[in-house]
């Protein structure tokens, strides 16, 4: 009877298996099986720098963090100052730019809600997150 | 002293067979109550297996969250926990592969209460994610108390289906 | 043959609970910080209920906008005490989560993650707070939707535009809802206005920026280019609107 149950489990277990695998691949654009957040919101330091003029860097670290330093030409879009920053923000923005946003390494989560702000209140498309964040710029430029 | 022994008989007949209905009738009442329960339970799971299977993507997260499993484990099982949940809720439903469904759901659960537990000792806030995003507002105590009453039940259909004639 | 798992899975209850020195009241703290508010401030108490003292390794939040103090370094056995976490709201809304890591010395469980929950609220939604034009589009109106926050009541909302190159008119839309309606009155120069939205009777006003702007000179499109967002959207109406990654 053990041999029953171990039976039926397993072939319970393989038929779960096919509906998962479609789901799988039908979301696969939606999940990146590498890290938590969605592929199609991040991009590389390589692949940003690629695009030359037609990225906005958006740095999404408090303003002391900024006015230390930052990317060359990025422009300082955090959450504290929202209402203040934002305008001057879209003043700078044209239709066809990229928008690069980064802040302090991957775990931070400024940047992803920088980002899910500029998508969902000003409805821009082209927002991404650096991967690696500000880390990355540095270990690239430093 | 010599009775009638015919005399007795009919009597003694009527007595088992009276017996024998009465036990026919309790026999059935609790296979009954136990389709019931089969219902409820598998109901239970195919609800929440749906509710997670609708949004892989947001499970995948909530699995990440208990911080047990690298990432990419997350993601397989986000995949493939509900559809896991919902075959053996139908299995329990429709009385095929049922030993093996039991089986399945109960370590399901066993597995899932752990957790909780061990999140909730670490320190960590968690939704659960067992009921999708609709549960992330139930504290811990009504996680776990839903969990071991599910767990009590699947129990409870494991010991009446050794009881039960097979099938 | 059931009895022996049910035993095994109390016992690991029991195990877990046992060890863990530092006991808090709760790691979780939900603030409902009023409107006007700056700081929303959660209290998260502790006591040590081992024998020996438990030094405080490391308390750092997860984010820069939260600063977390302790009272003390070092809780001696039996000690009470707190960590207070303070959240600068900022100019942020809905749904905050923001975490403070705590680690000390404890045998077991060095780690301690408490979460500040806060509901921000939110008087009036803009949607979107950005309209613009390219140069030479057809002027239409574009539409701007305002929803009131569920905690308010707004009965009108007051409508200006910094320069007289947008027009922007109001409309009742019902059930805490309004509409704007923002229409330039022509797409010839590159101009931008700051739309300033006032609910009646109150102090607060609310943003949103109108532009025309020029078009685009560099081709947009490059080869291999993603398509925008379309997959993302079974799964956006699941989530709750500021979800954050790593705890809930």
């Amino acid at each position: 009877m053990k041999f029953l149950l171990a039976r039926q489990a397993a072939v319970l277990a393989a038929v779960a298996l096919l509906p998962a695998a479609g789901e799988a691949i039908y979301f696969r654009n939606n999940i990146s099986w590498r890290s938590a957040i969605a592929p199609s919101e991040m991009v590389t330091l390589e692949q940003a720098r690629a695009w030359g003029d037609a990225a906005i860097w958006v740095d999404a670290r408090p303003d002391d963090e900024f006015a230390r330093d930052h990317v060359p030409g990025a422009l300082s879009l955090n959450e504290d100052r929202w209402n203040e920053l934002l305008p001057q923000f879209l003043a700078v923005w044209s239709p066809g730019k990229k928008m690069v946003v980064y802040c302090s390494s991957l775990s931070c989560n400024a940047s992803r809600e920088v980002a899910r702000r500029l998508r969902k209140e000003a409805q821009l498309s082209d927002v991404f997150v650096l991967e690696g964040g500000w880390e990355a710029w540095l270990k690239k430029n430093k | 002293m010599n009775q009638a022994p015919n005399a007795h008989s009919p009597t003694l007949n009527v007595e088992s067979s009276a017996d024998a209905t009465t036990s026919n009738v309790k026999h059935r009442t609790s296979n009954i109550l136990w389709r019931i329960l089969d219902f409820v339970i598998g109901g239970i799971f195919i609800y929440a297996g749906a509710l997670k299977g609708l949004d892989p993507v947001q499970f995948a997260s909530d699995i990440d969250n208990y911080k047990i499993l690298p990432w990419p484990i997350s993601v397989a099982l986000a995949f493939y926990l509900p559809w896991l949940e919902i075959f053996c809720a139908l299995g329990l439903v429709f009385r095929f592969l049922y030993r093996g469904a039991l089986s399945i759901l109960t370590t399901l659960i066993v597995v899932f209460t752990l957790a909780t537990i061990a999140a909730k000792v670490r320190g960590l806030d968690i939704t659960c994610g067992c009921f999708g995003h609709a549960s992330q507002h139930w504290s811990f105590a009504s996680h776990l108390a839903t969990n071991l009453t599910i767990l009590a039940a699947l129990f409870a259909l494991g010991f009446s289906n050794r009881l039960r004639k097979p099938s | 043959m059931k009895t022996p798992i049910f035993a095994f899975t109390l016992s690991m209850i029991m195990c877990l609970g046992a060890r863990a020195e530092l006991k808090w009241e709760q790691t979780t703290v939900e603030l409902h910080p009023a409107p006007n508010d700056k700081q929303a401030i959660g209290h998260f108490k502790y006591q040590n209920t081992g024998k020996t003292p438990v030094h405080f390794k490391s308390v750092h939040a997860s984010c820069g906008c939260t600063t977390a103090q302790t009272q003390k370094e070092e809780v001696p056995p039996g000690d009470k005490g707190e960590i207070t976490a303070t959240f600068n709201i900022g100019d942020r809304t809905g749904t905050q989560i923001k975490t403070v890591t705590v680690e000390t010395d404890e045998a077991t469980n060095q780690k301690t993650v408490l979460t500040l929950k806060a509901e921000i609220p939110q008087q009036l939604e803009v949607t979107p707070n950005f309209v613009f034009w390219k140069q030479g589009d057809k002027p239409d109106s574009k539409t701007i939707n305002i929803k009131v926050g569920k905690d308010f009541t707004v009965k009108h909302i007051k409508v200006t535009s910094s320069t007289p190159d947008f027009q922007a008119k109001v409309e009742d839309a019902g059930s805490g809802q309004f509409k704007i309606d923002v229409k330039p009155q022509d797409t010839n120069k590159v101009v931008a206005s700051m739309l300033t939205i006032q609910p009646e009777d109150s102090q607060k006003v609310f943003y949103a920026t109108a532009r025309i702007t020029n078009v685009p000179t560099a081709p947009v499109a490059p080869a291999g280019q993603k398509p925008p967002v379309a997959p993302a959207a079974p799964t956006a109406p699941a989530r709750p609107t500021a979800p954050t990654g790593q705890t809930h």
